[in-house]
């Protein structure tokens, strides 16, 4: 059903199967912007669930008689809703305290990697050892100031008590690297089906539709990508 | 308008932090604010996915300040043959939902995007 039809049904009947469906047709948009806001201190699944609520709110507002194509009307609306909660959320971040953790991780990350290597690390090393963006690296370099482990972080302690113990990162670390030598031994349509269905998040319709192949041949082709890539991490963990 | 850089670059993924670095240090300089900043790196990088898309491999870039900021990024060389990405309506619409005096478009000298932001 095109989204006219989509759109006038859900008008007439109100029914939330169907706006279920719209939702679920346009979630990609969601997640397309929601990536494009992070790495400003909000973590991606709560700009996400922002992007989710707006669209959801989008459906109900939008007027398909105007001749306006709905993805054109919902991003400045999820757009709009992003940066309305990143100003709500800016009076309760403390965005200094956030830049200092980062900075004192980063100076220890370089201290690691130069021991491990024997040679000063990139910052593109360092961003892939704690999991986060070249950039931030780069800012937290920029960030003025030494801060000593032993100053005191709001009523937390010390930011000694505040670094995390790395753990979580290195799994991160881990389980990145895991999936990357997993998705080498898939085809490139297989890969294009994990890109589409589990990177940009879309519905076996919307995959099928941006591989050019039926939704019936999207399922049987998830099944088998699930099921050897079950084999592959059964294989590696035995 | 006063001139505040002009870069000419190819369209990699690995020089988009120096990118977005450079815009952020110009936003600084221009006067604006850490969000309006950042949304202008968005928008830089937005307009580079969009000339991506149309086939170029290079970009030139102007940066000038006049009550904010003024980025015009412009496609060079002639572009490959390429289908258009879907997401390009996205990128559109995210960038006139960003900034203001939002234009694209398609000239002889390449594919062009412009915006402001004021201070």
């Amino acid at each position: 059903m095109d989204d006219e039809l989509l759109f006038a049904k859900y008008r007439e009947t109100g029914d939330v199967a169907v706006r279920n469906q719209i939702v679920e047709k346009y979630l990609y948009i969601a997640s397309v912007l929601a990536k494009k806001f992070t790495g400003r201190g909000v973590e991606y699944d709560d700009l996400f669930q922002v992007a989710t609520l707006a669209l959801i709110k989008g459906v109900d507002r939008f007027d398909e008689t105007k001749g306006v194509k709905f993805s054109t009307f919902i991003t400045p609306t999820v757009t709009g809703e992003i940066k309305n909660y990143f100003r709500d959320r800016s009076r309760l971040v403390h965005l200094p305290r956030k830049v200092a953790e980062l900075k004192v991780r980063v100076k220890d990350a370089e201290k690691e990697l130069t021991a491990e290597n024997g040679q000063k690390p990139s910052a593109r090393e360092i961003a892939s050892r704690l999991g986060v963006t070249e950039e931030e690296v780069l800012s937290a370099y920029e960030a003025g100031g030494v801060v000593s482990l032993d100053s005191p972080a709001g009523e937390d302690g010390s930011f000694y008590d505040l670094i995390p113990s790395g753990g979580e990162d290195f799994e991160r670390f881990e389980n990145r690297d895991a999936v990357e030598a997993a998705l080498k031994t898939l085809s490139e349509s297989e890969r294009a089906l994990v890109r589409y269905r589990f990177g940009q998040e879309l519905s076996q319709t919307e995959t099928a539709k941006r591989m050019n192949v039926s939704q019936m041949y999207v399922s049987r082709l998830e099944r088998k990508v699930l099921e050897k890539l079950k084999d592959y991490f059964g294989k590696g963990t035995a | 308008m006063k001139d505040l850089m002009r870069l000419t670059l190819a369209i990699d993924s690995d020089l988009m932090t120096t990118v977005r670095l450079t815009t952020g240090g110009l936003c600084s300089a221009a006067g604006l604010n850490l969000d309006d900043s950042e949304d202008c790196k968005v928008c830089v990088t937005e307009s580079l996915l969009l000339l991506s898309h149309a086939g170029y491999t290079h970009a030139a870039l102007y940066f000038g300040a006049e009550n904010g900021i003024f980025v015009r990024v412009t496609g060079c060389g002639k572009p490959k043959p390429v289908s258009t990405a879907s997401e390009d309506e996205i990128s559109v619409a995210l960038i006139s939902a960003l900034a203001e005096d939002a234009t694209m478009e398609k000239r002889e000298e390449g594919y062009e995007v412009s915006f402001r932001f004021h201070a």
